[in-house]
């Protein structure tokens, strides 16, 4: 292909990213409570999406224990919030190193021993238990009872405490997805993102050409870490309060790899997509039986059972692939 | 739109490749707008908004409390409340995410109160929905202390704190040997070590001294609540000495622990629970018949010899014939009297205004209740105070009120007979 043929659809995804963008900054404004709760929660999902991303879709290493970090950048910025008064604006580099200490040390202790595929998957899901297992045992963040942030009534957003309307951290949130997508895509277009596809797809071969796989593996695991610790800190101070059991469970991890898997692994907007299909689906199928009368609880879960099963069979790259292509986005330019 | 909704689900099974990603996103338009244009209700009536975990780990739980709701508005028609109720229920999948994100939802649709939610964590994210819309919110289970610790003007909870549940479970037990007139002068504290066990020994542990217990404490045991086998913690138990078993367990283990007491002939005065699961629970007698007989639980439950109560367990059992009411009365009693609270105030207030209603919660006081303790009444930090514990005796395979004594269905039995003699 030729340059100018080569730049186009790039061009075409960066207009399509502003009109998204544009979009979403002025939903709010027309957008009421519910909606923007919504949305929130669609940010939210598709920032831990990314987060995430960057570890098994761009490295290939699967984390099913990513909560992990969420609840650690979690507890580490509210505990410094409550106990210190350190506000989260400087709180959430501690959050940041503290999971990027578990990162290394999960990283090290699988990468140097060669724990790999399912295993490190075990691994990851074992880090993330005894953690919570030990946070229901640590009183200083009260244990398995709760650990709850003093909650004020404010006429101003405070972004520095974090503490304001639901618009701040809308806002707040859009910020953090734009700012983690240019990082992945900065990343991919880089070389530690051509090191981390050649890891992915084969990792001998990899390293039979000279890359340090050990290396690369480690900074895929400690970014997406990191990056998943600042939605902790997110939600320490959005809910104000924090149980063991809800930020460091299973249930959390399954719910931050979903969106990626179903809007597209290894892709720049593919976890952002599926953290709106999924969302969007499921309040919408949600709302429709209500309106119909039909009391089914547990029904979203099939749904999305169902939604696995249909991309597995029909769409096994997620969702984004198959769009970007009816796009005309099909280069790197709409990765 | 939503028949074209449902169309596009019907079709989904014979898509190709190329067409899954272009339904897809249409069903999601379609489907995303559909919920938002719901509307109603009609102007007479309050319209109350719950919110239980209906799906997910605590699905048990909130399904259980939703039949509480259920039989509300006809009964509490009956009672003579003359107010019309026009309740919306919503799952939150025990997720507190969405916990918020319901409570904005049902306000967004014109809730003039939210009920719920079985969950300290998303009563945490419900309240501040409640009080940065004005909306008053009726907490019906969940013991985190610190929820009604916010200074909100908008939450009122009609359930005991976490130490208040301890507090009152170790205060029943030195009431109840005051009843039998037998007191132990030692025991052995088991509980589990989960979340839940974790949380009720360090209860135990700050109130146990403060509250002047008749009985020494010889040896603490904890166990995991998956254990599969329990003969060396029972061994333990038992070579402790000690007079009393006092036990904070969960339902399978604390079916394993009798049968392994039974197995080694382990045969103290009893085994009291300060408040936890397990000992009341169906599975507990069909599993260990006469074994389980004389058990004692502190538990908050409803009061059989109060008329509302009466009345609550009759229109569950018209409501849910295939359900045994002692399985869910715990459940259904705070859910129902979060209703006849909410109702109550409304009938005062004479307006669906939050602020309005709220200060009608605030004024509470109703005498006859369906839990045992006294009138229902909130303290400025919107705390209800008079909620008390049952002391609960298996006695003919069901949990029977032994204490207080107007609550009392039989007297309590205490030192228990031995295993063999039970039956």
């Amino acid at each position: 292909m030729s340059g100018p043929r080569r730049a186009a659809p790039g061009g075409r995804a960066r207009v399509l990213l502003g009109l998204l963008l544009a979009l979403l900054m002025l939903l709010p404004f027309v957008v009421n409570p519910y909606l923007l709760s919504v949305l929130t929660l669609i940010l939210y999902l598709a920032y831990v999406g990314q987060a995430w991303n960057v570890m098994m879709g761009f490295a290939g290493q699967l984390s099913l224990g990513h909560s992990l970090y969420v609840g650690l950048g979690a507890y580490v910025s509210a505990a410094l919030f409550v106990h210190y008064g350190v506000p989260p604006a400087l709180g959430f580099l501690a959050a940041i190193l503290v999971a990027l200490v578990f990162g290394a040390a999960i990283g090290f202790l699988a990468f140097r021993f060669g724990v790999s595929g399912v295993y490190f998957a075990l691994l990851t899901i074992a880090f993330a238990e005894f953690t919570r297992i030990g946070f229901d045992h640590f009183d200083w963040v009260g244990g398995s009872g709760g650990f709850f942030l003093k909650v004020a009534q404010r006429d101003y957003n405070d972004l520095v405490n974090l503490r304001g309307s639901p618009e701040m951290f809308y806002y707040l949130l859009l910020a953090m997805t734009a700012g983690c997508f240019l990082l992945c895509h900065r990343l991919m277009q880089s070389r530690i993102g051509f090191y981390w596809l050649a890891i992915r797809e084969d990792q001998e071969a990899a390293q039979a050409v000279g890359i340090d796989v050990f290396r690369y593996k480690m900074l895929a695991v400690m970014l997406s870490a990191a990056l998943a610790s600042l939605a902790g800190v997110f939600t320490a101070f959005f809910n104000n309060n924090l149980f063991p059991f809800q930020i460091f469970g299973i249930e959390k991890s399954i719910e931050i790899i979903l969106g990626p898997i179903i809007g597209g692994l290894g892709t720049l907007f593919g976890p952002i997509l599926g953290a709106f299909v999924l969302t969007v689906l499921a309040e919408g199928l949600r709302g429709t039986m209500e309106a119909l009368g039909v009391v089914l609880p547990g029904v979203k879960q099939v749904f999305y059972g169902i939604c696995l099963l249909f991309v597995i069979m029909f769409l096994p790259h997620g969702i984004w692939p198959s769009l970007r292509r009816r796009l005309g986005l099909d280069s790197d330019g709409g990765r | 739109m939503t028949s074209t909704s449902s169309k596009s689900a019907r079709r989904l099974p014979g898509v190709t490749r190329r067409t899954f990603t272009g339904s897809a996103i249409a069903a999601a338009a379609v489907a995303g707008v559909a919920p938002f244009n719901i509307v109603r209700g009609q102007a007479a009536a309050l319209k109350v908004g719950v919110i239980l975990p209906k799906s997910g780990p605590q699905a048990f739980f909130g399904q259980s409390c939703q039949r509480g709701i259920d039989i509300a508005p006809a009964l509490l028609a009956e009672m003579g409340y003359n107010v019309k109720l026009d309740v919306t229920s919503v799952d939150f999948e025990t997720n507190v995410d969405l916990a918020r994100s319901r409570a904005e939802k049902l306000v967004n649709d014109g809730a003039h109160v939210l009920i719920g939610p079985f969950d300290s964590g998303a009563a945490g994210a419900i309240a501040q929905v409640a009080e940065q819309k004005g909306v008053p919110f009726m907490i019906n289970i969940a013991a985190a202390p610190q929820i009604t610790e916010q200074g909100y003007k908008y939450v009122f909870r009609n359930f005991p704190t976490a130490p208040m549940l301890i507090g009152n479970g170790l205060s029943l037990m030195k009431e109840f040997f005051k009843a039998t007139g037998a007191t132990p002068k030692t025991a052995v504290f088991m509980h589990v070590n989960d979340t839940f066990g974790q949380a009720s020994a360090r209860g135990v542990e700050a109130l146990f001294p403060r509250l002047d217990m008749p009985f020494k404490i010889l040896e603490t045991i904890s166990y995991d609540p998956a254990a599969r086998d329990l003969s060396v913690e029972v061994a333990k138990a038992k070579a402790s000495g000690a007079e009393m078993v006092m036990l904070v367990s969960r339902l399978n283990d604390s079916i394993l622990l009798v049968r392994e007491m039974v197995k080694q002939r382990f045969e103290p005065m009893g085994i009291i629970s300060p408040g936890s699961p397990g000992m009341y629970e169906e599975q507990f007698f069909t599993t260990l018949g006469k074994f389980s007989e004389y058990c004692v639980t502190n538990v908050p439950w409803y009061n059989p010899k109060s008329e509302i109560a009466q009345k609550v367990a009759g229109a569950f059992r018209k409501q849910f014939p295939n359900d045994r009411l002692i399985g869910h009365i715990f459940n259904v009693g705070f859910s129902f009297e979060s209703m006849m609270i909410v109702a109550d105030a409304y009938q005062r207030a004479k307006s669906t205004n939050g602020q309005a209603l709220a200060e009608a919660l605030r004024a509470t006081k109703i005498d006859k209740r369906v839990m045992i303790g006294g009138a229902i009444q909130f303290n400025e930090k919107g705390q209800a105070t008079t909620i008390a514990s049952a002391a609960l005796q298996n006695r003919n395979l069901e949990p029977k009120v032994v204490l207080p004594a107007e609550a009392q269905e039989l007297k309590p039995v205490f030192p228990v007979p031995g295993w063999n003699n039970r039956g």
